[in-house]
């Protein structure tokens, strides 16, 4: 039997969640150097739906696995079903989500199948005529291309890196039926608490002003405030960390466990621009990033740059305001 | 109660990064300082704080890395930890996160511990894989991102909340012993107290060769380090700090930005 690569479907709530059209993408490009088929596994209590979805969209051939117990993700049964399944398959590769889900099990899932594992993929590259995988390292500050060493490999592959590009017109691909029943288990799903915190004020606002650890004192947060209300429509926000501290509210945190946000200016001030949080606000439609660090990653992803303490900087950007909107400017 | 919770030291996050002449690696003496992994300080925190909660219970840290690593080791007893085991490594460079992970599950194996506990990931490498690769080693269950846990000691499980996308849950109960990867801000970590960190200085930290880290054989590896790309522009403005202002400024209105 040839080889596979297989793409874990993602869902959530009864829909395919949109990084699993990325991995197909993902999964078509590396079926450029492997000669082998691109195949997607989608595991529900109920996938027949979701599966003849994903196999009308690409024209891709679907393994729909039913499996009772499993009415939310569940990385147990996820890690168990995937090694007997991926055995079968002869697979090559395997392109999962680096989401809570893919990062849940794929490491478990790798130890399993003796398998290579590299999570936060963000290209596919070639190095010595072998497949790499490019990721961040050192808060972003540097690139690592890792190379697997087995014959199978599990990726978790960065959502925001492969766009899609769907078929216009697809012939509509096969559905595979299968069913497993999973033994007792030792990890039981209660349900999904929903969202607490408001995010609304954020995801709306015009102009997001930012704030990192660089703020270094919670008494700074000030001039964030102060340079926000230079714009209409503002809000202010934060990265994980300052959240963390306690300086800001969890609601106002823009990143991966936060919120997605694309105003039309973002100011990252004090901003190392670690990978959890770019994925939050890259799509912004114009960066400047304030940060005394020349070497902060937030640099890489922004229009306009600032080498400056923003203790002093927002400061004195504040006082040239005042002053031109006083000349009449 | 024996929890086992399991750190690394990485370096400063403001620490320049330069990559060796070779492009394999990044060269380790240009990094300022080093300090406990920010994420695994959540995981220490919680388990001292079951340890308050539940008498009887004690706490070890353990750490793989080369001899300066102690001190993270010293931090976490300092923090409230009873016991510290340090794995020493030789070699500066790049480690495996399988190799890592089995190590931990072969001094865990015998142990007993209830829990293991972890950071979500470190901070340098940002791989995420330590904490189910020692649950599945030992086939323990398992749950990552952990921002909520409740222990329920008599019916041996315990029920955690698990960051998703969304600001969403969700709820699991895990049959103990289980491994848990914490999630920052499920606390707020302590600062070492200074009887600790005496008694951190005195006690003797139980001590091994992690041996040949190349062994058992790499399942992936690093063949290449560059500097990342820039995905825009990224305009340096230059100047005094009152010119970068004012040019900043004109940026915002020409865009129609200010109010």
């Amino acid at each position: 039997m040839k080889q596979t690569i297989v793409v874990i479907v993602e869902h959530f709530s009864g829909q395919i969640k949109p990084v699993s059209h990325e991995l197909v993408t993902c999964a078509r490009r590396l079926q450029q150097n492997t000669a082998a088929a691109v195949k997607a596994v989608i595991l529900d209590a109920d996938p027949a739906k979701l599966a003849r979805e994903m196999a009308d969209t690409w024209g891709l051939e679907v393994i729909a696995v039913r499996i009772s117990q499993l009415t939310s993700y569940n990385g147990e049964i996820y890690k168990s079903v995937l090694a007997d399944l991926l055995r079968e398959l002869k697979a090559a590769y395997v392109c999962a989500a680096h989401s809570s889900q893919g990062m849940d099990f794929a490491p478990a899932l790798a130890v399993e199948l003796n398998a290579a594992c590299i999570t936060g993929v963000e290209d596919i590259l070639e190095v010595e005529n072998r497949t790499c995988f490019a990721r961040s390292i050192f808060g972003a500050k540097a690139v690592a291309h890792v190379r697997p060493e087995k014959d199978l490999s599990i990726l978790t592959i960065q959502p925001g890196m492969f766009r899609p590009q769907k078929p216009d017109k697809p012939v509509s691909g096969s559905v595979t039926n299968r069913s497993f029943r999973c033994e007792t288990l030792k990890t039981r799903s209660r349900g999904i608490k929903e969202a607490e915190a408001d995010m609304t004020g954020i995801t709306e606002a015009g102009v997001i002003v930012s704030a990192g650890q660089g703020l270094g004192d919670k008494e700074n947060l000030d001039l964030i405030y102060q340079l926000a209300a230079l714009f209409a429509k503002s809000a202010v926000a934060g990265s994980r960390i300052v959240c963390d501290l306690g300086w800001l509210e969890y609601r106002c945190q823009v990143g991966v466990t936060g919120a997605t946000v694309s105003p039309q200016l973002y100011i990252a001030c004090g901003i190392s621009g670690a990978v959890q949080h770019v994925m939050g606000m890259r799509n912004s439609e114009y960066i400047v990033a304030i940060n005394k660090d020349p070497a902060a990653a937030i640099f890489q992803v922004a229009d306009i740059c600032i080498v400056e303490d923003l203790t002093t900087f927002i400061p004195a950007l504040i006082e040239v305001y005042e002053k031109t909107k006083s000349d009449g400017l | 109660m024996k929890i086992l919770v399991c750190i690394k030291q990485v370096g400063e996050s403001e620490s320049p990064i330069q990559i060796d002449d070779h492009g394999r690696w990044i060269q380790t003496d240009a990094i300022t300082g080093y300090q406990m992994n920010r994420l695994d300080e959540f995981a220490v925190e919680e388990a001292v704080l079951l340890k308050e909660a539940y008498p009887g219970t004690s706490v070890d840290a353990i750490t793989l890395g080369p001899d300066r690593s102690a001190e993270v080791i010293k931090r976490a007893i300092g923090m409230g930890a009873d016991h510290g085991v340090h794995m020493i490594t030789e070699s500066e460079g790049y480690l495996n996160p399988f190799n890592i992970a089995s190590r931990i599950a072969d001094y865990a194996r015998d142990k007993q511990y209830t829990l293991i506990l972890t950071g979500v990931m470190s901070e340098d490498q940002m791989q995420g894989q330590v904490g189910p690769m020692i649950a599945a080693c030992l086939s323990l269950p398992w749950a990552t991102s952990v921002i909520r846990q409740q222990l329920a000691p008599d019916t041996k499980s315990v029920l955690v909340e698990r960051e998703i996308e969304g600001g969403r849950r969700d709820t699991l109960q895990l049959q103990l012993p289980a491994v848990l990867t914490i999630q920052s801000g499920i606390n707020r970590p302590r600062y070492p107290s200074l009887s600790n960190l005496l008694r951190a200085n005195k006690q003797k930290l139980e001590t091994f060769q992690a041996g040949d880290l190349t062994q058992p054989q790499l399942r992936e590896n690093v063949v290449r380090v560059t500097y990342p790309e820039n995905s825009r522009s990224g305009t340096i403005l230059t100047g005094t700090q009152r010119e970068k202002a004012s040019r900043l400024l004109n940026l915002f209105r020409e865009r129609a930005l200010l109010r």
